[in-house]
């Protein structure tokens, strides 16, 4: 008798949605009864924010031309991280020398900052990132196209 | 080191993200690739309707260029379920699970039935939803044990995993396409053309064994 009424709430698909967001309500309801949460203090990537940078969120420090080190995973697998901010093409450092916000630019203009750790270190979540996007795009322009 | 699904063959190096191939990792991935492979290959059904109490019948008209658009969507859904079968970082995982949801809502928005339309919009909802615990999983997943990797998580060096965090992403798996939440889609299942809709049934079981594995490695 309660699974056919259950069944019944369910067959209503508008149902659904009020449905997930209670369920979302008690597992965060029940995730401050947890609280406090352990907290690691040895992470991944840890940076010092310098808000006055103009390479600013992506200033990973270190001079021209010498490789910053990371705390990556798996150092050996990514040679090449910490390389990028430390070195930038003239017109960008033109620009970071000229402008207060270069680092909200990242990749849009030619040497633009690339940040290490998503080109670098996790440059697989980058592209599964546009791929969700782009796949995203292709069914709003089909479904607007169709009506 | 070893996990539910078996000792690692062979691990392939993406930087901080590994793919590593268990049995258990390998035998799913397979299977989605071999789905996906024949929604390449196979002709989709014509759907027939029979009016019940009589011989009256009738065959739906779809265009040829909605089956193709469903077809692009069920092969990105086979290789995104492909991804989260062996990928080895939970980030990676979850983004590869809001992929398959994304694309399971193509495969059945492209349908012209506006019920259909009805259900598969009521399922991007709760799949768009999802994946706010899921990512908020795998945020809690970092904070908690300083790493991503489920290589790590195996070795068994890390603190433990807070079960709020498993609970998250399970949740978050779930609105993507699992029941309860999957009466929206049963609604979907009266859009014409296996095997893409099939594709979205596949891919929600292959997710939710995989979650089973995440969540007992930490």
């Amino acid at each position: 008798m309660i699974i056919r009424k259950i069944s019944h709430f369910l067959c209503n698909y508008e149902n659904i949605m009020p449905l997930f967001a209670g369920a979302c309500t008690l597992l965060f309801i029940a995730g401050f009864l947890f609280l406090p949460i352990q907290y690691t203090d040895n992470q991944l990537y840890p940076k010092t924010i310098d808000r006055n940078s103009s390479l600013d969120p992506y200033d990973r420090g270190g001079p021209p031309f010498t490789q910053v080190t990371i705390a990556a995973q798996y150092m050996e697998n990514s040679p090449a991280a910490g390389l990028v901010t430390s070195y930038l093409t003239p017109f960008s450092l033109y620009l970071s020398r000229t402008t207060p916000h270069m680092g909200t630019t990242i990749v849009a203009h030619p040497g633009g900052i690339i940040d290490e750790i998503l080109y670098n270190t996790r440059g697989l979540d980058t592209v599964v990132e546009a791929t969700i996007l782009f796949i995203a795009f292709a069914i709003a322009s089909y479904i607007y196209r169709k009506v | 080191m070893a996990s539910i699904g078996g000792i690692p063959s062979y691990i392939l190096e993406f930087g901080d993200e590994l793919v590593y191939f268990t049995p258990y990792t390998i035998t799913l991935f397979l299977l989605a690739l071999t789905f996906t492979v024949l929604v390449i290959i196979s002709r989709p059904e014509r759907q027939v309707d029979i009016a019940f109490g009589g011989d009256a019948y009738r065959a739906k008209e779809i265009s040829l260029s909605e089956m193709r658009f469903r077809r692009f969507m069920a092969i990105a859904c086979g290789l995104a379920s492909m991804g989260a079968m062996v990928t080895g970082d939970i980030f990676n995982f979850t983004l590869f699970t809001a992929m398959v949801g994304i694309t399971n809502v193509g495969i059945v928005a492209a349908v012209k039935s506006p019920h259909v339309q009805d259900a598969a919009y009521q399922y991007g909802l709760v799949a768009l939803s999802a994946t706010v615990p899921l990512f908020a999983g795998a945020a809690v997943y970092a904070a908690a044990t300083g790493s991503l990797s489920m290589i790590e998580l195996m070795k068994g060096t890390l603190p433990a995993v807070p079960l709020i965090a498993k609970a998250m992403l399970v949740i978050g798996v779930v609105g993507e396409g699992m029941a309860p939440f999957y009466a929206a889609k049963a609604e979907m299942f009266r859009a014409p053309g296996a095997p893409y809709v099939i594709m979205c049934s596949l891919s929600s079981l292959l997710i939710f064994l995989r979650v089973v594995e995440v969540v007992l490695l930490g």
